[in-house]
C-alpha cells in the first residue's frame, strides 16, 4: 500500500509540474524594457484579392465579397504577426482593437491584462481583421452582431502549410449571440496556427497565430511595428505571414535601448 | 446468462453516457480525436500527395438537400453546439396477406382446420404515425434527441363464418430519448467528407399496451400484440452510424438495435429488433435531391406471454387469431425504398426540408402465419435553427 501511495503522490507531483509548464507566462514588473521597431517590407507581386458571389444573407453580407490575403502599401506588408519567442515573464498583455481592410465592421478585440483576452466582433459578415492572434487555455469571446446566422468553424494546424487542419470548435453563432469557447491547449497539440471560417459564408475567413506572451505586434498599413518593455537579453524574433511563410531574427536588447530592426517578404 | 451480460453491458454503456453528459465538463469535440494518428498521418500523406488539405472533425452538415439522410432514416446526423431543429414526420404503413415464412396464405389456408385452424384472420392492417421530435446540439460532442409518436393501427378481420370486423387503437407511442456521440469526421476535397457517430438511447414505456375495441368476442376486448401503442418495456437503442459526402453525391450507413430490458405489466416482452440501413443520394440541384435505401430489419418473437389475451375459443380449443400468439410475431425483412428530399429557401434564418419516402418490401420472411408488409410512405417536415 505504501508503495502504492507513493508512485500516486509522484503520479500527481509530476502532473501539477506538467500543468504548471503549460502555463509558463508570468506578470510582472517590466523595468528598464528595450523596444524594437521595425517594418516589414514586400517586393514582387501580391496576388490578388478572392472574389465571392454571395449566395447566402446578400441583403446582409452584400452581393460580392472579396478577400484580400496579402495586403500590401507601396511596398509594405500588412498583417504580417511579429513575435518575440520564448518570453516567460514580463509585462502585461496589450489592450487594443484592430480591424481590417475586409468590407464589414468586424474587429478583434484584445482586453489585455493577465491574458490575452480575445473577443472576436462579428459585423457584416466580417469576423475582423485577416491576421490576428491568439492565446491557448483561455476563452475566446465570440459576439455575432448580424442579425443572421454564422457557422463558426475554427481549426488549428501546425505550420501555415500544415496538411493536417484539425477542427477546435463547430458552433453555431445565432443572431446577436454571445459566446465563450476555449482552445485547450490538449487539442491544439503543437499546433500554432488557428484558422477560422464561417460554414455558412466562404469569404469569412481569418488566420491568428498562437502566442504564449504579450511581446507580440501586427504590422500595420505602412508594414511598421513596435514591441516595447523587453527586458535585456538575446531573443528570437519571428514574423510571419500566413500566405507569404516566416522569417527569424535573432534579436539582442539593451536595457531603455531601441533596436531598429527590417523583414522583407519576396513573392516572385 | 451470455444474453443477460450483454443486456448489462448496454444498459452500462447507456447510462455511462448519460452520466458523461451529465457531469463532465463541456465537451472540446469528437470523442476518437487525437486517437487516430496512424489514421491521420496516412490521410494526410495522401492528401499532400494530391496537394490537398486534410480536416479533421467537421461534422457541419452543409445546408443542402441531402444533409440530411432519407426521411425514414434517424438520428443519421449530429447538430453544431446550439443548433436545434424539429421535425414532423408522418409514415403510413400498409400490410395485407398472411404469409408464413416466405409463401404467402389466403385466407381459407389460415381459416382451414386443415392448415393453420384458426377461428379468425387477419386480412389487412394499416398504420399511421405521427411523430415529433427535436434534436439539439449541446456541445461539440453530443447531441440530444427527443421523440413521441401518435400511433393509429386499423386492423380487419374475417372468421370461418365469413364475417368481416375491424379492429382499431390509436393514441400516443413510446418516448425515445438519446444521446448521439461524434466519433470521428475527416475530409479532403477528393475523398469528401467521412463521418461516425454513436448512437445511444433509451425508449420509455409511455405507449399504451392494454389497447380495447370492441370484438365478436365481446366489447372492449383486449387487442392482440400488433395492435399495442408500446412494447411495455424500457428499451435500449444503441447503433452507429456513417455518412458520407462529396459533390453531388451522399451516403450512409447505419445498425440501430432495439434491446428490451425486462418483462412489461402484463407479463411478455417484445422480441428485440435490430435494423440497418444503407442509402445513397444525389443532389440533381441545390434544392433537390433523389436517394434510393435499403433497410434490412430482423425482429425475434415475444417472450412469455399475455396472460389476459385469450388465444382459444370454444370447447375445442381452437387457436383464435394468429395475432395473439407470442412465437407468431417474428421475421425479417429488407426492404428497398425511394425518396426525394427538397431544401427550401432560408425563410427568416431558419432551415426547411420537406422530404418524402415511399417503398416496398423486396423480401420478407416471417413466423407466420403473420400479415406481410405491403408497401409504407413517409413524409417529413424538418426545420433547423
Amino acid at each position: 500500500m505504501k508503495k502504492r501511495h507513493i508512485i500516486v503522490f509522484l503520479a500527481s507531483v509530476f502532473l501539477m509540474t506538467g500543468v504548471t509548464l503549460t502555463h509558463a507566462y508570468e506578470v510582472g514588473e517590466a523595468h528598464n524594457g528595450g523596444t524594437i521597431h521595425g517594418q516589414v517590407t514586400f517586393s514582387g507581386n501580391p496576388p490578388g484579392p478572392l472574389r465571392f458571389t454571395v449566395e447566402k444573407n446578400p441583403e446582409i453580407c452584400g452581393q460580392e465579397r472579396s478577400l484580400l490575403k496579402v495586403e500590401t502599401h507601396n511596398g509594405f506588408l500588412t498583417g504580417a504577426v511579429v513575435v518575440l519567442e520564448g518570453v516567460k515573464k514580463g509585462k502585461p498583455f496589450p489592450m487594443q482593437a484592430l480591424r481590417g481592410n475586409l468590407p464589414g465592421e468586424g474587429e478583434f478585440r484584445y482586453q489585455g491584462g493577465n491574458s490575452l483576452g480575445l473577443q472576436v466582433k462579428t459585423k457584416g459578415c466580417n469576423f475582423g481583421p485577416f491576421t490576428g492572434v491568439i492565446a491557448a487555455d483561455e476563452a475566446v469571446r465570440f459576439q455575432n452582431q448580424d442579425m443572421i446566422k454564422h457557422v463558426l468553424h475554427s481549426f488549428v494546424s501546425k505550420d501555415t502549410k500544415g496538411r493536417i487542419l484539425r477542427t477546435v470548435h463547430n458552433q453555431d453563432l445565432s443572431p446577436r449571440d454571445e459566446i465563450d469557447r476555449v482552445f485547450p491547449s490538449d487539442k491544439m497539440k503543437d499546433g500554432v496556427v488557428v484558422r477560422i471560417i464561417c460554414n455558412r459564408h466562404d469569404f469569412m475567413q481569418n488566420w491568428l497565430y498562437v502566442v504564449d506572451n504579450p511581446y507580440f505586434a501586427i504590422s500595420d498599413q505602412e508594414g511598421r511595428f513596435t514591441i516595447d518593455e523587453i527586458q535585456p537579453g538575446t531573443y528570437t524574433l519571428l514574423v510571419r505571414h500566413p500566405v507569404l511563410g516566416e522569417q527569424r531574427q535573432e534579436v539582442t536588447i539593451e536595457a531603455r535601448g531601441d533596436l531598429q530592426v527590417g523583414f522583407q517578404f519576396v513573392n516572385e | 446468462m451470455k444474453t443477460r451480460g450483454i443486456r448489462y453491458l448496454l444498459f452500462g454503456l447507456l447510462m455511462g453516457s448519460y452520466g458523461l453528459v451529465c457531469f463532465l465538463p463541456p465537451a472540446e469535440g469528437a470523442v476518437l480525436d487525437g486517437l487516430m494518428g496512424g489514421v491521420e498521418e496516412s490521410l494526410g500523406k495522401r492528401a499532400e500527395e494530391k496537394g490537398e488539405r486534410l480536416i479533421i472533425g467537421n461534422f457541419y452538415q452543409a445546408e443542402r438537400p441531402d444533409s440530411h439522410a432519407p426521411i425514414g432514416v434517424m438520428q443519421d446526423h449530429t447538430h453544431n453546439k446550439g443548433e436545434f431543429m424539429f421535425t414532423y414526420r408522418y409514415m403510413y404503413m400498409y400490410m395485407d396477406k398472411m404469409r408464413n415464412g416466405t409463401d404467402n396464405l389466403s385466407i381459407n389456408d389460415v381459416l382451414s382446420p386443415s392448415r393453420e385452424n384458426f377461428a379468425v384472420t387477419p386480412k389487412n392492417m394499416t398504420t399511421q404515425m405521427h411523430m415529433f421530435s427535436a434534436m439539439y446540439g449541446l456541445n461539440d460532442t453530443v447531441t440530444l434527441m427527443a421523440m413521441l409518436p401518435y400511433v393509429m393501427k386499423e386492423m380487419e378481420h374475417q372468421n370461418r363464418a365469413g364475417a368481416n370486423f375491424t379492429t382499431h387503437s390509436s393514441g400516443f407511442g413510446d418516448t425515445k430519448l438519446a444521446a448521439l456521440w461524434r466519433l470521428y469526421a475527416f475530409e479532403t476535397p477528393s475523398i469528401g467528407a467521412h463521418r461516425f457517430h454513436l448512437n445511444t438511447g433509451v425508449s420509455l414505456p409511455t405507449g399504451d399496451i392494454n389497447p380495447t375495441d370492441n370484438t365478436p368476442l365481446g366489447n372492449n376486448s383486449l387487442l392482440p400484440y400488433p395492435m399495442r401503442l408500446g412494447s411495455g418495456t424500457v428499451d435500449l437503442l444503441p447503433g452507429l452510424t456513417y455518412t458520407g459526402v462529396r459533390n453531388d453525391v451522399s451516403w450512409g450507413f447505419q445498425a440501430l438495435g432495439t434491446v428490451r430490458i425486462g418483462y412489461n405489466q402484463q407479463g411478455y416482452k417484445e422480441g428485440n429488433r435490430y435494423q440497418v440501413n444503407s442509402w445513397g443520394a444525389y443532389r440533381w440541384a441545390k434544392w433537390i435531391s433523389t436517394s434510393a435505401r435499403l433497410n434490412w430489419q430482423q425482429w425475434y418473437n415475444i417472450k412469455r406471454e399475455d396472460g389476459q389475451l385469450q388465444t382459444t375459443v370454444g370447447a375445442s380449443q381452437t387457436p383464435l387469431v394468429p395475432t395473439a400468439y407470442p412465437k407468431l410475431q417474428g421475421g425479417q425483412r429488407l426492404d428497398l425504398m425511394g425518396g426525394v428530399n427538397i431544401l427550401f429557401p432560408e425563410f427568416r434564418g431558419l432551415e426547411n426540408h420537406l422530404n418524402v419516402e415511399a417503398g416496398a418490401p423486396i423480401y420478407q420472411y416471417l413466423d407466420g402465419p403473420q400479415l406481410r408488409q405491403a408497401w409504407s410512405f413517409w413524409v417529413g417536415w424538418q426545420i433547423v435553427m
